[in-house]
């Protein structure tokens, strides 16, 4: 029964959009208050899952409802979740109430279109994470480039049009690009199962696995190509300053909360499980861009004099520590990773949500225009101290559960990151306490400086007299307090989360160890080779390997595939011996392959 | 009563809630002071009362409930009680109660009162926690909360633009410190396989069982130590990281007095202590934090020399005071070092608080060269503060004198038995510094209380924000216009509780701390060499002047406290002229010691500004270059579209131009191939 109600999670939404373009013509409260039952009823079906939900195995992923679509070429919309898909949907219909409600006086033209465009953008999303059908998860997440490119280019600022433009390129550029890895993985697939089409993500996964070295790395690199723009990665982060900054609230709330999130989700579903061999190669290389990012980005932050481009770039330093934990693949590291998606989209939206209050009353971002707002707003400075500790990681707090776990991931995960990985992220922390108390210093503290809120024409005649700068309102209060008691609660009992998280990312994560484990049991013998120098090279036993290898890569063309995976894993095993004797074995490698 | 073990700290944490209840609303906020003090005094009551409960030199372990828990990382609001704890929890949450109930007379009418109340409950919970976690992910959510809260209340004005400043200048400093503790953390986690200290199979245990089996020195156990180091230097105002405490004086006064006094300062000796064996691990790690405490006392101590700001010149010597304790837990002296904690609370949070009550009085008037012979005016301040002068300054039979003694007997000890010669310097180092010490603490009494009455009130009363909006009129405006005042005794009581502290606690609590560190996990691994200390009168191997050490080290520190009392007497009270002519012939020392050996000037040339200069560049590399190449990317599709303009522009005999010219090439290359 409670079954059923899945596909409600992403038709609900859509459903509301049309029924918002009926009634856009009458009154604006009216539309507003469809807009937050239509926001609400969502949340209640997700709540409703959400109670039902096992939450101490966390769930399979399994499909649980199918809409057929064009079943000839293979394609369905597929509905399941486990618990990081059910967290993550559950982020989305929590914040979507609370950005309608918080938009309601900061969005004052085409009030209908608005919400139409954020409810659609709250479908897709939930869509993608829904999706046991990787086209059907790809069409969402497509799909939510419109949407945003919308409310950017409509409600934004100043600059939006620019902002819009460049939010779609970077992402839709990159994302055709993973289209053709995707094709590919399906391609691969019918060919491995005698020409049946399927886009099941489970078979996919299963399939992909047994793909060689050199395919999973050009599909891994087809999948970072869509997915590293959107979490974003350095050197392509590029878009989300600018996107952030002149996003409307709402915009820049879904972008920091979800949208982001949307990049690590497709990296963790689809490109570790199905393309482990090439996740151990690239790790270094994509923790190290990400190790950039936190830093480079948090230095950025420091000088940064638009508060929204602060936060915008304070997201980008984030976001550094949940790909460094994802690319940890131990337990810890990703536990940290998956809640990092969830408590940044708490922190960092509750911020953006502040910022946007604090906008509607100033109409300026400029944090050299104000200063020690706190005595005008003392409810509102409270709020914002509150989420920036958050955000800093103060421990007690959500942030820094996630933080710490991706930290612990990366230093201690075996043949791939390590101590030196941690500890460099970890002068991201220092950083972001400068950031972010620079911040909270300048504008919440200090003493106090209104920007003038007279408004005048260009003549210099006034249009607006100054507005009395009042406090939150309780509407306003109340949009805080769910996403403050959220990051308390997580900060302080993060266990049945964590708990429930640790079977799907254990199933997520297990090729990556597996191969892992196979290249230290190889290594191993290996070493066990280079200590028995007396054996001559005939003799080396290497059946272990060729073993292990044909458990792993069971092709119809096995020899092939078992050559060039003993050959890879060869050349990127720490080389233990000397020099000669990897050549040696390498050599011998090739050879057992081929023989059989 | 050990049943209530795992909620001493939820008092406290309670009452932070309840205040911050009261902070929204203006009618409630007289209320946050009484529920502030219950808050505190609750978990000292509790404490009490399980230590009742256990038995003596018993532990106690108890776990509030689950918190991390990933795979085999667990980490969970689990605490741990043994003597050593025992002490912290007398000392945070006694000496906190008395703040507390100073303060409430302090910062009445203050706009801030039911946020400052908060900030104290909120920082007895973090300082709670601290002392009684289990394991070190909880230990460190204690130290990163209790430096929230000192940021939280340096910044307690926080429409004055320098204690905004020094607020985040400590949770920075702080947080680089914190980063070595992470990553001390992450190697023990590594190394030990858990983050639990005590108990079986707990980091402790651990490392006492490689201490047994010998010295099996690796990587990750000669780093640990060093890492966690670092977090205590940050915690407890060490050198290099000590810069930012004499700044926190921004803060309230009662605040500087219980956190950047008493205790949260306290926390980094505490650390060491705690987790002594595996500082015992590696060789360097407790010299060099012996070192690390000798230079940061005696650089301190020059600096306070020549300040002229009452609450600097305690903040630079509890830098200076800290650095003893290092010298003592360097010097294996565990219990020499929790011992001069637990008497530097006394006297320090005393002095803090007399000073307040200067301040308060004069209207936030701190600079010493503006006041003088107070003695008449504030009779019972004057004597509150010699009491703990006495005390700080090492005179005979007072609390300083005999941690201080031990400390350095402890250390001279080490030097003579082990033939050490840098302990045998940093023993020569701490008497000097004691020397220096005791003059900088008289000079500062006999500038204040002494000497013909003269004073220049301060701009503004203190808890005034100086800003036209403050809405509550001050509880004392009227009565400044009379001049400087005595205390209501609400804010004397405890005072003299701290002065009873000062004055006794080294007689009476020597034997109790010993005792208890002697049983906790801070008990030195006995196996490596002789230390005087800790098993109190025992036998010594090395004698001084043909005396027992420790009676040795007691006549000469005795000896030193008196002459460098006598020097203060001379130069402030006798002969004030004279100091300033050595002022004037020593101007270059003065005016480098007054100028705090421009650390802060040489950090921020050597770090921040380049930091920031960085910083800027990567903005304009991001804006211009990485910007720009996605710019140029991008703009390459339209450019080959513009490109290709002109050739559609629609108009018929184009096209038949430039198909009759395509036919033409084709025709040709064709003619040539078949020719």
């Amino acid at each position: 029964m409670i079954e059923k109600l899945v596909p409600f999670q992403v038709i609900v939404p859509v459903l509301g959009a049309m029924s918002l373009l009926i009634v856009q013509h009458v009154a604006h409260k009216l539309v507003r208050a469809m807009a937050l039952l239509w926001s609400l009823i969502g949340l209640a079906i997700t709540a409703i899952i959400a109670i039902n939900f096992d939450w101490s195995t966390g769930g399979s992923f399994e499909t649980l409802v199918t809409i057929p679509w064009a079943e000839n070429l293979g394609l369905e919309f597929g509905f399941g979740y486990d618990s990081i898909s059910l967290c993550l949907v559950m982020l989305t219909s929590l914040m979507m109430p609370l950005i309608t409600i918080a938009s309601w006086s900061a969005v004052v033209k085409r009030i209908a279109e608005f919400h139409i465009w954020l409810l659609m953008l709250e479908a897709a999303m939930i869509g993608v994470f829904l999706a046991t059908d990787i086209i059907f998860f790809y069409v969402c997440f497509e799909f939510t480039l419109i949407p945003m490119f919308f409310l950017i280019g409509i409600w934004g600022s100043s600059r939006r049009l620019q902002a819009a433009k460049m939010f779609f390129l970077y992402t839709f550029a990159g994302s055709m690009i993973t289209l053709v890895g995707i094709i590919y993985v399906a391609w691969f697939h019918a060919n491995l199962h005698g020409g049946e089409w399927t886009f099941g993500i489970k078979a996919l996964t299963a399939s992909a696995q047994q793909m060689s070295y050199h395919e999973q790395f050009w599909v891994m690199m087809a999948f970072l190509a869509g997915f590293a723009p959107k979490v974003p990665l350095f050197p392509v982060h590029t878009w989300l300053p600018l996107a952030h900054t002149e996003a409307p609230m709402a915009g820049s709330v879904d972008l920091a909360a979800v949208l982001l999130k949307l990049g690590t989700y497709g990296i963790l579903r689809f490109a570790l499980p199905m393309c482990p061999l090439a996740a151990i190669v690239i790790a270094p290389y994509i923790t190290v861009l990400a190790i950039i990012g936190i830093l480079y980005t948090a230095l950025i932050c420091w000088v940064q004099s638009d508060i929204k481009k602060l936060v915008a770039y304070s997201s980008v330093s984030h976001m550094g520590f949940c790909v460094m934990g994802m690319f940890a693949f131990n337990a810890t590291g990703v536990a940290g990773s998956v809640t990092y998606m969830i408590n940044h989209g708490l922190s960092t939206g509750a911020l953006f949500i502040c910022i946007g209050m604090m906008y509607e009353r100033f109409h300026t971002r400029d944090m050299n225009q104000m200063s020690g707002l706190i005595r005008a707003m003392p409810i509102w400075g409270g709020f914002t101290v509150f989420f920036t500790l958050a955000s800093v990681g103060l421990p007690g707090l959500n942030g820094f559960i996630s933080e710490f776990l991706c930290l612990v991931g990366a230093f201690t995960a075996r043949d791939v990151l390590g101590p030196p990985y941690a500890i460099v992220a970890g002068i991201g922390m220092i950083f972001a306490a400068m950031y972010l108390l620079y911040m909270v210093g300048r504008v919440v503290f200090g003493p106090l400086k209104l920007p003038s809120t007279e408004q005048t024409d260009k003549g210099g005649h006034v249009i607006a007299p100054a507005a009395k700068i009042a406090d939150l309102t309780p509407r306003e209060i109340g949009t805080l307090i769910p996403l403050a008691v959220l990051c308390l609660y997580l900060g302080l009992y993060p266990k049945p989360l964590l708990q429930s998280l640790a079977a799907p990312i254990e199933t997520l994560t297990r090729p990556v160890q597996t191969a892992l484990e196979q290249q230290r049991a190889e290594r191993a013998n290996l070493e066990k080779d280079a200590s028995n120098t007396n054996n001559p090279i005939e003799t080396i036993d290497a059946t272990d390997t060729i073993d292990a290898a044909m458990k792993f890569n069971v092709t119809p063309d096995n020899t092939m595939t078992i050559h060039t995976l003993s050959a890879d894993a060869t050349r990127f095993a720490t080389p233990v011996a000397s020099d000669t004797m990897t050549i040696q074995s390498v050599a011998t490698h090739h050879i057992a392959g081929v023989s059989p | 009563m050990t049943t209530l073990a795992p909620w001493i700290s939820w008092f406290p944490a309670l009452a932070a809630v309840l205040c911050g209840v009261c902070c929204f609303k203006p009618t409630l906020r007289n209320y946050a002071a009484p529920i502030c003090v219950i808050g505190i005094f609750a978990a000292f009551i509790s404490s009490l009362l399980v230590i009742n409960g256990m038995d003596t030199h018993g532990t106690l372990h108890a776990t509030a409930f689950e918190w991390i828990v990933v795979g085999d990382f667990v980490a969970n609001f689990s605490y741990f009680i043994d003597p050593l704890t025992m002490i912290m929890l007398m000392v945070v949450t006694g000496i906190g109660t008395l703040v507390a109930i100073y303060a409430a007379g302090y910062m009445r009418g203050d706009r801030g009162y039911a946020r400052f109340f908060f900030g104290v409950s909120l920082f007895v919970f973090a300082m709670l926690t601290l002392v009684l976690a289990d394991n070190l992910v909880l230990l460190y959510l204690g130290w990163e909360g209790v430096g929230l809260c000192s940021y939280l209340l340096i910044g307690y004005y926080y429409d004055k633009p320098s204690a905004v400043a020094a607020a985040k200048k400590a949770f920075i400093v702080n947080r680089i410190g914190d980063l070595g503790f992470a990553a001390g953390i992450f190697f023990c986690y590594t190394t030990f396989g858990t983050v639990t200290m005590s108990g079986d199979g707990g980091i402790i245990e651990q490392a006492r069982g490689m201490l047994e089996s010998g010295y099996p020195v690796s990587t990750a156990t000669l780093w640990i130590p060093f890492l966690l180091m670092l977090g205590a230097f940050g915690k407890s105002a060490q050198l290099p990281l000590y810069v930012w405490l004499p700044d926190a004086m921004e803060g309230p006064t009662p605040v500087s007095a219980l956190i950047h006094a008493a205790t949260m300062v306290t926390a980094g000796v505490y650390m060491i202590a705690r987790m002594l064996p595996v500082f015992e691990l590696s060789p360097y790690a407790l010299p060099t934090v012996a070192c690390v405490g000798g230079a940061t006392a005696i650089f301190a101590a020059t600096i306070a020399l020549c300040q002229y700001d009452i609450k600097r010149i305690y903040a630079y010597s509890t830098v200076s005071q800290l650095g003893y304790m290092f010298i003592g837990v360097g010097a294996l002296s565990t219990a020499g070092g929790v011992f001069h904690l637990f008497t530097h609370a006394f006297f320090k949070a005393l002095l803090f608080l007399t000073a307040g009550s200067v301040m308060h009085a004069l209207a936030g008037q701190l600079d010493l060269r503006k006041m003088s012979g107070l003695r008449h005016k504030m009779p019972v301040t004057c004597w509150l503060m010699f009491v703990g002068c006495l005390a700080l300054a090492g005179f005979p039979f007072l609390a300083g004198f005999y941690s201080k003694d031990m400390i350095l007997a402890a250390a001279l000890q080490q030097g003579l038995d082990g033939h050490n010669t840098m302990f045998v310097v940093l023993a020569i180092v701490g008497l000097v510094t004691a020397l220096l010490t005791a003059y900088y603490t008289f000079r500062l009494w006999f500038r204040v209380f002494m000497g013909p009455e003269q004073f220049e009130m301060g701009e503004d009363h203190h808890g005034d924000d100086g800003d036209t909006g403050h809405d509550d009129a001050h509880g004392h405006a009227g009565e400044n216009v009379g001049g400087p005042h005595e205390m209501p005794w609400l804010m004397n009581g405890p005072l003299v509780v701290l002065a009873l502290g000062a004055l006794l606690a080294g007689v009476l609590g020597q034997h109790w701390i010993v005792d208890n560190v002697s049983h906790s996990t801070a008990a030195p691994h006995v196996a490596h060499g002789a230390h005087g200390a800790d098993h109190g009168d025992g036998h010594h191997g090395s004698l001084l002047f043909g005396m027992d050490l420790h009676l040795a080290m007691q006549l000469i520190s005795g000896c030193i406290a008196l002459l460098g009392i006598l020097i203060a007497w001379y130069f402030h009270l006798q002969n004030r002229a004279a100091a300033d002519r050595w002022a004037t012939r020593l101007s270059g020392v003065v005016t480098l010691l007054e100028n705090k050996w421009y650390v802060d000037e040489i950090y921020d040339a050597v770090i921040v500004s380049p930091l920031r200069a960085l910083a800027r560049g990567f903005w304009w590399i991001d804006d211009k270059i990485i910007n720009g190449v996605v710019m140029v990317i991008a703009a390459i599709p339209p450019l080959l579209g513009r490109a290709a303009q002109p050739w559609q522009r629609g108009q018929l005999q184009g096209y038949g131009l430039t198909m009759a010219a395509g036919i033409a090439i084709l025709a040709f290359l064709i003619i040539v191939s078949v020719l």
